[in-house]
């Protein structure tokens, strides 16, 4: 729910930096959900996303249904989330519990420079429970952040917290390149994923053979 | 002695599928079901090595897959040719512009071979929408085995390092 003296996106971030579990894979959204973050957090265990909004949810599901041994964190806004209500219903269904949601409710369209919203006072976090997700709730404060954050990161299904947030609609420049495919590789590298071997050199599989 | 097409003709194309995807190690399935589907997808559920994920929305099982791949595992989807109408801007912004390899399994709905009048028009413009956007893409010979031909399109598809859709018809998918 967004409340009348919201925070900013940097002092979530902040909290969220200090709290991150040493194994925790982060994906973020668009904008300043990933410009924000590389240049207070940048680290090889992010991904980051430019564009593809809507998508961060059901990309950051993907990789802890591949990755369950890993926390992963996705940070996505409610904006991007009306774009893809039904992810919701998906992760409350496959209830991945090394999932955490951290829902930016900032009320408008920041990334685009700060349209308004459909709508942008609903309770998202009665929402997610409604799609599923029992371990939702609505933070007001940073200081209520850092004490969820302070709890184990697997659970029981997902977790989905809803940060209420000022907007920020002044685009933050990010510390290193945004190339895609250096993000995606640079990702992989770190999480020593196997590497497809081309079939020219005897492979055809993941990891060769 | 056997003619090609009685061997062929032995041989249940939608298990092809599912054998091919088990030898190669595909780990994640993600969908979003039509008739044709339905019964293979149970048949997927039913398999230890595989995790069916069922999506609401083919954009949204795109990015599931790419998530998928990007944490090491091999994945395939299957939609309806309806779904890669509704992806177009994940595909692009996403799946191609990160160049994650997937394998698309399609049912290829509205073609002359399925003439039911609500598909059609999806049928006419799929392959001109898959020639705009830039996917590669075949449709499965039906006088050839199908299992190799599912085993080239996921090749391609980690060579290239991108989406490959193979368009099916009814006989090789349901089940």
């Amino acid at each position: 729910m967004v409340n009348e003296t919201r925070a900013s996106r940097a002092e979530y971030y902040k909290v969220l930096a200090d709290k991150l579990p040493p194994n925790a894979l982060v994906v973020t959204s668009l904008g300043n959900a990933s410009y924000l973050w590389a240049a207070m957090h940048h680290a090889p265990e992010n991904f980051y996303f430019e564009d593809a909004m809507g998508l961060a949810l059901p990309l950051a599901l993907g990789l802890a249904v591949a990755q369950p041994k890993r926390p992963v964190f996705v940070v996505e806004g409610d904006g991007a989330l009306m774009m893809h209500m039904g992810s919701l219903v998906t992760i409350g269904a496959v209830a991945p519990g090394n999932l955490t949601v951290l829902l930016i409710q900032n009320g408008v369209h920041a990334a685009s420079g700060g349209q308004a919203l459909t709508s942008s006072k609903l309770d998202l976090a009665a929402l997610a429970r409604a799609a599923g997700i029992g371990r939702a709730e609505n933070v007001a404060t940073p200081q209520a952040f850092a004490s969820a954050m302070g709890t184990p990161p697997m659970g029981d299904g997902a977790r989905f917290l809803v940060l209420s947030t000022r907007p920020d609609v002044e685009v933050v420049r990010p510390p290193i390149a945004f190339d895609p495919v250096l993000t995606k590789h640079r990702f992989m590298e770190a999480l020593g994923m196997p590497r497809y071997v081309p079939t020219m050199f005897g492979g055809g599989r993941l990891g060769g053979e | 002695m056997a003619t090609s097409d009685e061997k062929l003709a032995d041989l249940h194309r939608p298990s092809e599928i599912l054998d091919t995807l088990k030898r190669l190690d595909f780990g994640v399935a993600i969908a979003v079901p039509d008739s044709w589907l339905g019964e293979i997808l149970v048949q997927i559920e039913a398999e230890p090595k595989i995790k069916l994920i069922r999506a609401t929305h083919e954009e949204e099982a795109l990015a599931i897959a790419c998530g998928s791949r990007l944490g090491g595992v091999r994945t395939a989807m299957f939609v309806q040719n309806a779904g890669l109408l509704s992806m177009g801007a994940g595909m692009v912004s996403l799946a191609q512009r990160y160049q994650f390899p997937l394998l698309m399994l399609v049912s290829y709905r509205g073609t002359v071979d399925d003439p039911v009048f609500y598909h059609v028009p999806k049928g006419r413009v799929t392959e001109p929408v898959l020639k705009g956007i830039g996917l590669s893409y075949a449709i499965a010979d039906r006088h050839r085995p199908l299992g190799p031909q599912v085993e080239r399109a996921a090749t391609y598809a980690e060579e290239a390092s991108c989406p490959f859709a193979l368009l099916l018809s009814q006989e090789d998918v349901q089940w």
